[in-house]
């Protein structure tokens, strides 16, 4: 029986019946994982790759999954270092978010690589001019911020903390935690940027190609606004979930308005920026490179329904619901904006990476589009359980939502309030 | 990079093709294949999975019936010289141009086959290894002894037959010279092909034949906007063709690539 | 990465990049070992329990953490800055000094039929200190405490000759589902154990006859009161059915009238355990 390990005063389901909730997840990590056994074994021939798109889902996966990451670093930002104290009651479960989208990502990176096993070639003989160096250093140093962040929570476990080592180790490490906070802003906001810098620096690739500032060109920016804007959605939409499948009350609803209204307003300043960006690269980055962008959207089924639904409908909408006090107050807009803008960044990752590879240089060239093999989804999926299945360890074990104890007091507060005030 | 390759004099190899005299006959892309010990094509591989340092297009200006016209155009590496895509995205200094003689060069053996570079190259010049490199049983014994393999999982392109620089460069050691003489260094598409369509040579060598095309007014170098100086130089007396190849997009949209 | 790799350059960019490089590194790295050595300093200056309990009361709702002058009505709102160890605190002497001297009628106050005899002194975490002639002091369960617990399934002692330390582990109760820690009303050293049937769980002997951490006398009825409401709403969170609120009496065994509710959570939240 798993009870002692379980938060005092929290109801958790049954071991049972948490069994029955992680089985499929761990088939599916199961199968995931024998498919990028297969990818390691045998090669990247059993993916669709090919030489034209180098890149596919798996880096689509790994941008979109670092984005919506973000709320870790960036919550961690607005509470320790902007001290928002409201933001306390969603802390862990975003260290959490963001301990499950960096690893995973860095899993898929690990299976995606050519040669695995020279991931630390990386390290040894960096080019320092290469945003994909900025990348793998920033990432594997933001991992390990992470995971010394998610340590006090691990300690923090009913069982654990009765060794005194773990319990002494845990309260000292929390003192320290604004350091790391700092520190994981610090990385975030290189490696987010490097990201978009990736698709940006691309000289090559007219649709990605952008101007900018010194060495960083205009998505470096975008990137790190957006995944900003998107992060507290993200935190925002997962304990909303948690909050339906678990039925249970984690967080009051300030919190949640708190978390949408960041959102909101970083996502118009990011709509904004973009709707500029897009502009200036319409009408003179592009054109200067020999490409009228028109060229990029005649390619079925990319067309500019694409930039619409990218700026406007997931962008402009949910920024415009967020930062509408009546909407936000009601949980289905929120929740609602909230799911749009984490799509609307999906979106944009998936331009960035798909579309920039299908868009043909050479004028003799043909437009390609690719398909992912059951290998490549079957990795993805192993991406997907594997996130899920450490976020339920962890919300079954640890003590993700600090308020869950005094909303459940405080709801029978509220149905015992006729029988106290009869009493004195 | 390293000093004692450092010659006295740079160059800045360069080619130039006549596509107006190139047949499609494919000759460069197998001499490539068995000059570079490329592997034959695994079982179930496709043209977009397989390894071709040199690939011959056939492109058409987009008429039907008798007003259609063709033209092959073979794309390889095409050796930037400026702000060379591929080099500056590499994580770990796996590509690297030759100060010595401006070829693009890649080391497979630092590779970690993330596949940026190949991202980053506009002219879709540089192939991975999806599967390990095999040869039928016997076959290995025509393997070029000047250049390795490569493995599965790592990236690798055209660089001008490095392995041919190399023994150019040893034979005129032996010979006591310190430079390697006009027309002693050439690939090996550049002497396979039966109409003398590709030519060689250094860019810096006014005389050389790339540099003599270079100034031709009827040549062009592919995706000259983007500014990168790639070093090849296509040639055509034919209007359609030199419009065709600086088109942004194709005349009519429709799939023409071949090889 | 170092200056002897095949293709380090000594370049601005390189040297900016690994400096940060390497300042994040040490930054991340001198965290972890100022985290670790300042735990083994704690661990070996016996900080342990301090930091528990430090941790426990931080984690205690707001209203949990009230001032015992909110009890007695002498502040509208306060949280207690020092973690409930009120020897450290200037407002307490302050209003200490400045009070009325207790007028105690009665040697005991009887509260819904629990017994809380005025000769001793109270914690939150409800254990009482009772001074003995020989200098001791005995320590045990109060009655709302007992009841709790009724007959507990068993109790953890410590040994004669170890310390206890105010807000410390006294000693572990298990009751049904509940495995709760019974805080230390003072420091000092246990001189002999007694247990449930005994009159007192310890006979310790104290570094300091100084209880002003502890409540006593006019001061037991508020938050006795205050107690009783507190149980009241974690009988109902644990969905117990409120028959204290009908002006019930605690039964002696108040466990065994609610054989649905969640134990450990009711006396966590009772001994003030987190």
């Amino acid at each position: 029986m798993d009870r002692e390990f379980i938060t005092r005063g929290v109801k958790r389901c049954s071991g049972g019946k948490f069994l029955l909730w992680i089985l499929p997840w761990v088939a599916m990590l199961i199968f995931g994982l024998y498919s990028a056994g297969l990818c390691l074994v045998k090669g990247l021939n059993q993916t669709n790759m090919d030489n034209r798109f180098a890149f596919g889902l798996w880096i689509f996966l790994d941008l979109t999954v670092i984005a919506l990451g973000a709320g870790a670093f960036f919550t961690g930002f607005l509470l320790y270092i902007l001290k928002m104290k409201e933001l306390r009651a969603v802390i862990n479960s975003a260290v959490v978010i963001g301990v499950v989208c960096y690893s995973g990502a860095m899993c898929a990176l690990a299976v995606d690589v050519g040669q695995p096993l020279r991931f630390w070639f990386t390290f040894w003989y960096p080019n320092v001019h290469s945003m994909l160096t900025e990348v793998t250093f920033c990432i594997t140093c933001y991992l390990t911020v992470l995971m010394i962040e998610y340590l006090p929570i691990v300690l923090k476990n009913r069982k654990l903390r009765d060794v005194p080592e773990f319990l002494v180790f845990e309260h000292e490490l929390h003192k320290l935690i604004y350091v790391l906070a700092g520190v994981g802003t610090f990385l975030s906001f290189f490696h987010q940027g490097s990201l978009g810098g990736l698709y940006g620096v691309l000289r090559g690739r007219p649709f990605a190609f952008r101007e900018g500032l010194a060495i960083w060109p205009s998505t470096f920016f975008l990137f790190i606004l957006s995944a900003a804007a998107v992060g507290p959605s993200f935190v925002l939409l997962t304990t909303w979930l948690v909050e339906k499948i678990s039925k249970k009350r984690l967080v009051r609803p300030e919190a949640m308005q708190m978390l949408g209204r960041i959102s909101g307003l970083l996502l118009a300043v990011y709509v904004l920026l973009k709707t500029i960006d897009t502009l200036v690269w319409i009408n003179r980055t592009s054109p200067g490179n020999g490409f009228p962008a028109a060229q990029y959207y005649a390619w079925h089924p990319f067309g500019t329904w694409i930039l619409f639904t990218e700026i406007a409908l997931l962008g402009m909408v949910p920024a415009l619901i967020l930062l509408t006090p009546k909407l936000r107050a009601r949980t289905g807009w929120l929740v609602s904006a909230a799911a749009m803008a984490c799509c609307g960044v999906a979106l944009n990752r998936f331009v960035q990476t798909v579309q920039t590879l299908a868009v043909p240089t050479l004028s003799f060239d043909k437009f390609m589009t690719y398909t992912p093999s059951w290998q490549e989804v079957g990795t993805f999926l192993a991406v997907l359980a594997y996130g899920v299945l450490v976020y339920s360890f962890s919300f079954r074990y640890f003590q993700l939502f600090p308020d869950e104890r005094e909303l459940k007091l405080e709801v029978a507060q509220v149905e015992e309030e006729p029988a106290l005030v009869g009493r004195y | 990079m390293i000093a004692a390759n450092k010659p006295n004099k740079i160059a800045r190899y360069g080619m130039s093709i006549d596509l107006d005299r190139c047949t499609g006959c494919g000759a460069c892309m197998v001499a490539c294949a068995v000059e570079n010990n490329v592997p034959p094509a695994h079982e179930g591989a496709t043209a977009r999975k397989g390894i071709t340092w040199i690939r011959v297009f056939k492109v058409d200006n987009g008429e039907e019936g008798p007003a259609r016209r063709s033209v092959f155009v073979p794309v390889l590496c095409q050796q930037c010289g400026e702000d060379t895509p591929c080099v500056h995205v590499c994580p770990q200094q796996a590509v690297e141009v030759d100060p010595a003689t401006g070829i693009v060069g890649q080391m497979p053996e630092r590779c970690l086959g993330c596949r940026y570079c190949m991202a980053a190259c506009p002219y879709h010049a540089r192939f991975f290894n999806w599967w390990d490199p095999q040869w039928p049983a016997g076959m290995e014994k025509t393997l070029n002894p000047d250049v390795a393999p490569r493995m599965r999982g790592v990236v690798e392109k055209c660089n001008f037959c490095h392995g041919r620089w190399h023994a150019a460069k040893e034979r005129a050691a032996a010979a006591g010279k310190s430079e390697i003489e006009a027309g002693a260094y050439v690939p090996a598409c550049v002497e396979s092909c039966p109409t003398g369509a590709i030519r060689f040579g250094d860019l810096k060598d006014a005389a050389s034949e790339p540099a003599v095309a270079a100034k031709d007014a009827h040549s062009f170098r592919l995706l000259e906007k983007l500014g990168t100086e790639p070093k090849i130089y296509y040639h055509s007396k034919r209007d359609w063709v030199r419009q065709v190849a600086a088109a942004p997009k194709p005349p009519n949209g429709k799939e023409n690539a071949r090889g | 990465m170092l200056p002897w790799n095949y293709g380090f350059h000594w370049t601005a960019g390189t040297m900016i990049f690994m400096g940060a490089f390497y300042t994040v590194v040490v930054i991340v790295a001198s965290t972890l070992v100022n985290a670790a050595l300042r735990s083994r300093r704690a661990l070996r200056t016996r900080q342990a329990e301090r930091i528990r309990w430090a941790e426990d009361f931080h984690d205690l709702p707001a209203r949990d953490r009230q001032c015992r002058h909110v009890l007695t009505g002498e502040f509208g709102y306060r949280e207690c800055p020092n973690a409930f160890d009120c020897r450290q605190c200037e407002t307490h002497a302050k209003l200490v000094a400045s009070a009325a001297p207790d007028r105690i009628s009665e040697p005991e106050e009887d509260i819904f039929g629990m017994a809380f005899p005025l000769d001793r002194v109270y914690h939150r975490g409800h254990t009482w200190v009772h001074s003995e002639p020989d200098g001791t002091v005995t320590v045990g369960l109060d009655d709302l405490g007992r009841r709790l617990l009724g007959e507990p399934d068993r109790v953890d002692l410590p040994q004669p000759g170890g310390r206890v330390s105010v807000n410390g582990t006294a000693w572990h109760a298990h009751k049904r589902n509940a495995d709760v820690r019974i805080l230390s009303p003072v420091d000092g050293e246990i001189v002999a154990t007694g247990g449930p049937d005994a009159p007192w769980y310890l006979r310790i002997r104290p570094d300091r006859m100084d209880f002003r951490n502890l409540l006593g006398g006019h001061e037991i009825r508020p938050w006795v009161m205050r107690e009783m409401e507190r149980l009241q709403l974690a009988l109902s969170a644990e969905g117990a059915a409120p028959t204290l609120a009908d002006g019930g009496v605690p039964v002696q065994d108040i466990a065994a009238v609610y054989p649905q509710a969640d134990w450990d959570a009711v006396c966590g939240e009772m001994f003030l355990e987190a």
